[in-house]
């Protein structure tokens, strides 16, 4: 069986694609097995919903009278990146607010401009012979700016580690609150439903590859920061934090509902976004990895007290088993927790899905596929010759 | 017999007070102390109590007559369903297994009867959906 992607975009245009989230792909294979689930079925869809710290978005605010050269500039008290040109900034989603107060970060930002609310703008510049002016104090919404669009430069891993705690203090972290005495377990992959784990090679989803994001649509832009191919697999599937993607796609046509500002205490801000992404049934080995369920893909556990970047896995566990509620560690049952909304993941596959029967979404072949191999370098603290 | 959480305030002048032992020895009510925070301005208590609904009253009373300001607790975690992403971080951190995960809709479902009000799942909660009431 071999499907191009041309068929199946010309069916999607008739309004006939036969399309499903992962969840139903994987309820067909089991009854009718894998040939007949990629005969019948053109497009199988995935969502997540979980933290995605490297996240942010570019915003033109467009030019004051007089202009100016902004220098520094702030949304609401949260600093932005305007290292770029005169009236470009980049609002990162952990920036945090200056002073005190409840937090707020870059990601509320991006909430209330996706919300439609106006945001404060203030900004200083030392004054230049083109652009005059040396400070201004305004507001802007989604409706003022020029572009305003998401660019994140590490989303959607496939997979991920889950987080315990072995010391006897409790650890706040971006795995979460993490318990003394291995006393609960967080982790942050969708499973079955996770948008890489289903095309765990990355055949179908590549540069250019049209996806869900934050409620609109956005692009693959870029293989995800740190990115790698290393880690090892089973079913296919790598067994920790693997590929990962860079995306982009405008503000305008988001919306909160898949986008939550989340807080960490003990650590900071972040982002929960909400990404789909549509795996194209090309043929049945395709369909073979679309369809791996919960009990087959493994995370591996990490304890979050060794604080090196060498800590070795402690443990092994499917979703299924993580999913459940709880796991044994060590001969005692320990509670997990999940950091990413397996019922949001389920709402954006199923959105994509009505998306595709619609007619509102085209699937994009690859304009380049992502790197096969790739490994990951470590920071360390070298001579000027070291590093040459 | 019928459980009640309640929350007491204190004067100063009333902190030497051996008002459990009163709770206990006269009225015959068991109670669970859930929180209690003691500074200059007076205390205040948070307590479950369980026993015969004619003897909690009467032991509500009883604070009442040395001056103990009563409050009944119906809610003191409250769940802001509009920011809940049901993510599930607050399942585990609970200690009183007040927070399930149903796993046919994947919803997060708060029981507040079986709630302690410690206030865990209030720091753990990324959305900050989950408060504080008392």
């Amino acid at each position: 069986m071999k499907r191009t992607y041309e068929e199946i975009n010309a069916k999607i245009q008739r309004g006939d694609a036969v399309v499903m989230t992962a969840e139903e792909a994987i309820k067909l294979a089991e009854s009718n097995g894998i040939e007949k689930a990629a005969k019948e079925v053109d497009v199988v869809t995935t969502g997540t919903f979980g933290a995605m710290c490297s996240s942010g978005a570019f915003i033109n605010f467009g030019h004051s009278e007089p202009p100016i050269r902004m220098k520094r500039v702030w949304l609401n008290g949260v600093p932005a990146y305007t290292g770029v040109a005169a009236v470009d900034a980049y609002i990162g989603v952990t920036e945090e607010r200056e002073g005190n107060g409840p937090p707020y970060g870059g990601a509320h930002v991006i909430e209330d401009l996706v919300s439609g609310k106006a945001v404060h703008l203030r900004a200083t510049a030392s004054g230049t012979d083109c652009y005059p002016r040396k400070d201004i104090d305004t507001y802007i919404s989604l409706r003022t700016v020029n572009q305003a669009y998401m660019y994140n430069p590490r989303n959607a891993y496939q997979n991920y580690g889950v987080a315990t705690n072995s010391s006897d203090r409790t650890l706040s972290t971006y795995m979460g609150k993490l318990l003394p005495h291995y006393g609960n377990m967080t982790y942050s992959s969708a499973g079955q439903l996770s948008p890489l784990l289903k095309d765990p090679t990355l055949r179908t989803i590549g540069i250019g590859t049209r996806i869900f994001l934050g409620g609109g649509i956005g692009y693959v832009a870029w293989e995800g920061t740190q990115y790698k191919t290393t880690p090892p697999v089973k079913n296919d599937v790598p067994v920790g934090p693997a590929r990962s993607l860079a995306v982009i796609g405008d503000l305008r046509g988001m919306s909160t509902e898949f986008l939550q500002p989340l807080t960490f205490t003990g650590y900071g801000i972040s982002l929960a976004i909400g990404i789909g992404i549509p795996i194209p049934i090309l043929d049945e080995d395709i369909m073979r990895t679309a369809v791996l369920r919960d009990d087959q893909l493994f995370a591996p556990v990490f304890d979050y007290a060794i604080q090196s970047r060498n800590r070795k896995p402690i443990a092994e566990f499917s979703y299924a088993q993580l999913k459940s509620g709880s796991v044994e560690l060590f001969g005692k049952k320990v509670q997990t927790s999940s950091l990413s909304s397996y019922y949001k993941a389920r709402i954006i596959a199923d959105r994509l899905k009505k998306m595709i029967e619609e007619s509102e979404f085209m699937l994009t072949r690859p304009v380049e596929r992502l790197p096969e191999e790739r490994t990951q370098r470590a920071l360390d603290v070298c001579s000027r010759e070291d590093v040459l | 017999m019928t459980k009640k959480k309640i929350k007491l305030y204190f004067q100063p002048d009333k902190v030497n007070e051996p008002i459990t032992y009163h709770l206990v020895k006269e009225y015959d009510i068991k109670f669970n102390i859930l929180r209690a925070v003691v500074e200059e301005k007076g205390g205040r208590l948070l307590i479950e109590v369980e026993g015969q609904p004619a003897q909690i009253s009467k032991g509500i009373a009883y604070l009442q007559s040395i001056g103990v300001d009563v409050k009944e607790m119906n809610e003191y975690v409250m769940k802001d369903v509009s920011r809940c992403t049901n993510c599930g971080m607050c399942v585990s951190i609970c200690p009183a297994g007040a927070i399930e995960m149903d796993r046919e809709t994947w919803e997060v479902i708060f029981d507040q009867g079986k709630c302690i009000a410690c206030g865990l799942c209030v720091t753990a909660c990324p959305p900050q959906a989950m408060k504080l009431k008392i």
